[in-house]
């Protein structure tokens, strides 16, 4: 297993805040204790067929 | 408790759209408010007793209790859960279920009650213990649900489980039924028989069957754990009360008077007397003459089948006989006196055909099944089976550890029994998520699979249509004869003659009309209704009226005379006949009258006397679920509700009921209509209404249109983003028809519309619309027009898909080595939102933590997929993250091949994107249309509706409104009173407006050629017309193949689309090949393009499996000049003639060498004769 995967965020299902996890942390809200996550839109450019 | 309907959230708008769940809902309230009480009351208690010291303990159950959901976990305890997150997380939306098991030694006072759980049982959305009862629209979004929630369905597992409605037999009213199975009963046995199905008031039913004999007399039926028990009719009525020869004699030939012979209503012969006296001679010949005697046979013979009776006297098991299992929906021996005379009176009729069998597959006698009863009956059973339980491990550990074990040690019985109750709502759990009983159910149900479906969400029409829906039963589907599909008049307003399936479950899945209510145990106000208060009342008020009551022992006579009343399968008098007529308008009267005490939704039977009809009587019914509807009772229309009537099915059958098109029906003078239909749209269903002027259709199309409404890809839910279903049907750009009809502002059909208003041209334009066939616009669908996407969920759970037992942990990761992913892994292991994941290509990776191995696990499916979330559950796990749900979109933009309809059963098949140029356009404004239909579908279909739409909508968009489309609505009153002139049709009042705006009056238009610019011979009907785009999709569908894998044992091509396969080309399609002369065609079908194979068979002794292959030591070929080494010849030989000389090689199927091993294997031998003549 490689070391430190870069941290990935991701959004409260409940409250919205913002959470950034890393691998192996537990899967909770930091602000409101929820468990469910979604992950955040990629920030990379995302090109759609034109036509 | 008291709660008004209004009060249950949401808007007035969503009120008539609640209407339609609330049976679902009220029969789950009932369950938490009372029924669950109840049913604990009725369970029995057990009764365990030391084998030496003859202690005795009893154990029973009381206080139960079910708890709002809530979180699990010790953190998040009390906070309560929501229907959400259920969905999302996969689990169920459940709460928990406790209850006082109370335990008692030696029948002495003091009582030891110890909480216990039960483990969970699953709580009805919307229902009274749910979070969302009294929710608001804006209080349901802001717990991620539609705004529009009806609830009315179980989450389980994740899914939206609902129970089914089913059809059972009218509770406490006696079926005279004629079937061929009764006779095989035994020897003796005639096809004829009374039956009348009792209920608990715990919703438990036993059926009760009073056979006919050859002989003249009659046996009960009832089953005792699955089995069916028969007891001479004679004894039961002796041990029921104490009486005497003669009276029995007496009641039972009441209904025959000399005087009344062959009269109108006369229902009693001659016969009867003899039958009478068989019946008393049948119980004197066992030599029984007392009630006491009579009750003691009985409680001999079923001492050995009921449990924990065994220490009872005869005639206390035959009480318990007599009070579990005959007519259980009376307490009083009396009135189950009266009522099995009265069913007697009842078989004899029917045997001398003075009165008509009764027909179970009406309407008229049935009722239906309700989640919240369902529920009750199963929970009951189950609690009951592990009180049994526990009573039997009690037992085994005083037999089998008599040193440690101590019964009077509460804490080890509790111990010892507590094992298993939390099982008890698992089962329940199961059940609702299964839908089926589990096995050695004891419950008295139609079927035992298929109780429960899940409530899709295709489309909104389609998920109301779930809970609107009533099945007739498993086993009449397997049915050969058509008799119970019939579409009887007893159904007329009760369930929508329209919308039934065509194919295998037609005419047995129907529909409730959009008026059809369920009666239930609450009242108007919100208050569990008092049955005994209701009882007094309608007792005082018959009374009042002429009724003898039946209680004091008095000699009455029977029709033609007097009619019996029954309340709610109790006999409670006898009404003179002549004043019958006034007493059921009176108690009519009553039922509007809020003051009365007689409930609003009492059915009031009244069976006139007929030559030869219906058994005549009085029946009074106030029990829950029956199908009841709403009419305007024109005699007293300033009652309460202004004279609308609840009617039952039952009553039905012999009102008057006018229909409100202004004629009477064909009544005629002697019968005037008392009651009047609101409105005539409410015999159809929701989704039948729905269907603009389908009174202007053919009857089968708005059929059709029944089915493809409930296919139609729409605006599937408002709460799409936060909904993790497995997969669901997008609309992009759906519009609100400009023609409707009321029910669609009525039921907010708006906030999930269906469909598009396109152009569509009538006219035969490039050949590609032949046959349903249907051109669309190109430019119309660039622009957006039936853009549609399928949302598909995968979950993932790492920890479910490793193998049982180990300690093998799967864990998301990427591969740091592997740059390849990257471009589609984030560094988490899972896909990047908004990427798009060609087939293929890694949809998620996993690091196995024991092997250290990272494996990336690809996307299913042949098409390209756009991930548009990724939800991580953290709350199945404690540690790391196992739980994913990935949702990828698909986009599903217009195809040929995709199907689209028309909402008048007129579908069709796209068959090409025409460029926008080389459509026709409209001399005057230049207009193309969206779409081109063939002008051939309408001649043989029949659908005016639709042109008739088509004209409205062109009217309608021209003047910027809306255009009302309810069917019947020239049959109906205006609100001024008069009806419209018959003279003026529908065309006349849409066509000025046309004209108006400068158009054609019959909607034609000139148009142009799109590719020749000239004008077209004839004028275009053209206009816009509200268009579904089903969920048929070729991306779905299509199948192709050429080569590809194959069944390893016959080398044929496997079928199946998921994995690549053929379609078969069967001995239909060889026949047909083979009458075209296609000889070489067929051999390529059949053999090359199959299994096609040479074998090698030795010409000597003929065999195909005795050759083989022998292997050569060394290669001895070497390389020639860079060439490629020759190929050395197969060198085969025989085994069983030891020599290659006869090797041959002949082509044929692989399939025949398998045959060949077969049959070697049975010792047969298949020989060849190989010759090179052709006609060897």
């Amino acid at each position: 297993m490689d070391p430190q995967p870069e941290p990935v965020s991701y959004i409260c299902g409940d409250c919205g805040a913002e959470n950034t996890l890393k691998q192996g942390d537990v899967i909770q809200c930091r602000e409101c204790g929820y468990r469910i996550l979604y992950k955040k839109r990629t920030r990379r450019i995302v090109q759609y067929e034109a036509r | 408790m008291a709660e008004t309907r209004e009060t249950s959230g949401g808007g007035d708008e969503m009120e008539a759209l609640r209407e339609l769940f609330r049976p679902h809902i009220e029969s789950f309230d009932y369950f938490i408010d009372a029924g669950m009480e109840v049913m604990l009351r009725s369970i029995n208690a057990v009764e365990v007793r030391h084998p030496k010291s003859n202690t005795s303990l009893r154990i029973w159950l009381e206080n139960p209790e079910l708890v709002s959901p809530v979180k699990e976990g010790r953190k998040a305890m009390r906070e309560p859960l929501f229907p959400y997150e259920c969905r999302q997380a996969g689990t169920s939306y459940r709460g928990k279920f406790n209850a006082d098991v109370c335990f008692q030694y030696d029948d002495r006072p003091p009582v030891i009650r110890q909480r216990f759980n039960f483990g969970h049982i699953p709580i009805m959305l919307k229902s009274k213990l749910c979070h969302l009862r009294r929710a608001d629209a804006q209080k349901l979004t802001h717990h991620k649900e539609e705004a529009t929630e009806m609830g009315g369905y179980f989450i389980c597992g994740g899914l939206e489980r609902l129970v089914r409605l089913l059809i059972m037999q009218r509770r406490h009213f006696p079926l005279s039924l004629v079937r061929g199975s009764y006779s095989n009963r035994g020897l003796g046995y005639t096809d004829k028989a009374v039956v009348i199905r009792c209920v608990r008031e715990d919703q438990s039913a036993v059926t009760v069957r009073l056979y006919y004999l050859q002989s003249g007399s009659a046996r009960v039926g009832f089953r005792v754990r699955g089995k069916e028990f028969l007891l001479p009719v004679g004894i039961l009525l002796k041990a029921l009360i104490d009486t005497n020869d003669r009276e029995i004699y007496a009641s039972l030939t009441r209904c025959y008077s000399e005087t009344h012979q062959r009269e109108k209503g006369s229902v009693g012969t001659q016969l009867v007397r003899e039958r009478a006296k068989i019946i008393l001679d049948e119980v004197r010949s066992l030599s029984l003459y007392t009630s006491l005697q009579c009750l003691e046979h009985i409680g001999e013979s079923f001492q050995p089948i009921m449990y924990g009776l065994e220490k009872e006297t005869h005639s206390a098991v035959g009480e318990i006989v007599l009070r579990d299992y005959v007519f259980v929906h009376l307490g009083n021996n009396h009135d189950k006196f009266n009522l099995l005379i009265f069913m007697l009176q009842k078989l004899f009729a029917l045997v001398d055909q003075t009165a008509a069998p009764d027909n179970a597959d009406a309407l008229q006698n049935q009722e239906v099944l309700l989640p919240g009863h369902l529920v009750t009956v199963y929970l009951k059973d189950k609690l009951q089976e592990w009180l049994s339980r526990s009573r039997e491990f009690l037992e085994e550990e005083l037999k089998n550890n008599e040193k440690d074990f101590d019964l009077h040690n509460m804490a080890q019985v509790k111990k010892l029994i507590d094992k298993n109750a939390a099982h008890v709502g698992r089962l329940v759990e199961n059940m609702l998520k299964v839908g089926s009983l589990a096995a050695g159910s004891a419950v008295e149900l139609p079927q035992m699979v298929g109780l429960t479906i899940q409530a899709e969400r295709l489309n909104f029409l389609r998920f109301i249509s779930h809970f609107r829906s009533v099945h007739r039963g498993a086993y009449f589907t397997k049915m050969r004869t058509t008799s119970v599909r019939k579409l009887l008049p007893e159904s007329w307003g009760f369930f929508c003659p329209v919308h039934t399936p065509d194919g295998e479950p037609c005419g047995l899945l129907n529909h409730m009309s959009s008026t059809c209510r369920i009666t239930n145990y609450y009242d108007s106000r919100g208050y569990i209704k008092d049955y005994l208060k209701y009882k007094k009342s309608i007792l005082t008020v018959l009374v009042g009226i002429g009724m003898s009551p039946s209680l004091p022992k008095l000699e009455t006579s029977g029709p033609p005379e007097a009619l019996n009343v029954l309340l709610d399968g109790c006999v409670v008098g006898s009404i003179i006949s002549t004043k019958i007529e006034q007493a059921v308008m009176h108690i009519r009267g009553l039922k509007l009258s809020a003051t009365s005490g007689i409930p609003d939704d009492l059915e009031v039977g009244y069976v006139p006397l007929t030559m030869g009809g219906a058994y005549p009587g009085l029946y009074l019914f106030t029990s829950p679920s029956r199908f009841v509807r709403p009419v305007r009772n024109i005699s007293n229309p300033f009652g309460r509700n202004q004279g609308v009537e609840l009617i039952g099915s039952f009553e039905q059958a012999y009102m008057e009921i006018r229909c409100a098109d202004g004629g009477d029906g064909g009544r005629k003078d002697p019968f005037p209509a008392t009651h009047e239909e609101i409105h005539p749209t409410g015999i159809l269903s929701v989704v039948a209404n729905l269907t603009p002027w389908s009174d202007h259709n053919q009857s089968p199309r708005n059929m059709y249109q029944c089915q493809m409404a409930k296919q139609t890809m729409g605006f599937s839910s408002q709460a799409l983003q936060f909904r993790a279903d497995n997969k669901s049907y997008h609309l992009q750009t759906p519009q609100t028809p400009i023609v409707r009809t009321t029910a669609y502002t009525k039921y907010c059909i708006d906030e999930y519309p269906t469909g598009t208003n396109a152009i569509v041209a009538v006219l035969a334009y490039t050949g590609y619309d032949m046959e349903d066939a249907m051109i669309l616009n190109k430019s119309s669908v660039d622009r957006g027009m039936c853009r549609g996407q399928i949302y598909q969920v995968e979950s993932v759970d790492l920890a479910k898909n490793h193998d049982r037992g180990d300690k093998e942990v799967k864990i998301f990761a990427r591969s740091n080595l592997d740059k390849s992913v990257r471009s589609s892994i984030d560094s988490d292991g899972l896909p990047y939102i908004g990427q798009r994941i060609n087939p293929g290509e890694p949809l998620y990776s996993s690091y196995n933590t024991l092997s250290g191995t990272i494996k990336p696990t690809m996307m299913k499916g042949l098409e390209p997929a756009i991930v548009d979330y990724v939800a991580v559950d953290g709350a199945s796990s404690k540690q790391s993250l196992q739980k994913v749900n990935i949702r990828l979109r698909r986009p599903r933009n217009p195809v040929i091949g995709d199907k689209f309809s028309s909402r008048h059963g007129q579908k069709g098949v796209c068959s090409q994107l025409w460029p926008d140029i080389d459509m026709p356009f409209s001399g005057v404004t230049g207009m193309r249309p969206d779409l081109i239909i063939n002008p051939h579908a309408f001649p043989s279909r029949m659908t005016i509706g639709m042109l008739l739409e088509s004209i409205a909508a062109k009217g309608g968009s021209l003047h910027g409104k809306f255009v009302d489309a309810t069917p019947f609505s020239s049959s109906t009153k205006n609100v001024d009173g008069d009806l419209p002139h018959e003279s003026k049709s529908l065309v006349d009042e849409l066509g000025p407006l046309l004209s108006s705006y400068g158009f054609n009056y019959h909607g034609l238009e000139v148009l142009y050629s799109g590719v020749y610019g000239t004008e077209l011979a004839c004028e275009i009907f053209i206009g816009p017309v509200y268009y579904q785009r089903l969920r048929h999709m070729v991306s779905d569908k299509f199948q192709v193949r050429s080569t590809g894998i194959t069944d390893p044992l016959t080398r044929q091509p496997v079928g199946g689309r998921k994995h690549g396969g053929g379609i078969r080309f069967g001995e239909m399609e060889r026949d047909s090949i083979l009458a075209h002369g296609a000889a070489y065609l067929l051999h390529d079908r059949l053999h090359t393009c199959s299994d096609y194979h040479i074998a090698d068979v030795c010409r000597l002794c003929g065999s195909v499996l005795a050759t083989s292959i022998m292997q050569h030591q060394k290669r001895a070929v070497r390389e020639i000049g860079g060439l490629p080494p020759l190929k050395t010849p197969k060198k085969v030989t025989c085994q069983a003639c030891r020599t290659n000389k006869g090797m041959e090689t002949v082509a044929m199927p692989y399939v025949f060498r398998y045959l060949a091993t077969e049959l070697a294997a049975m010792n047969i031998k298949i020989s060849l004769k190989l010759s090179n003549r052709a006609a060897a």
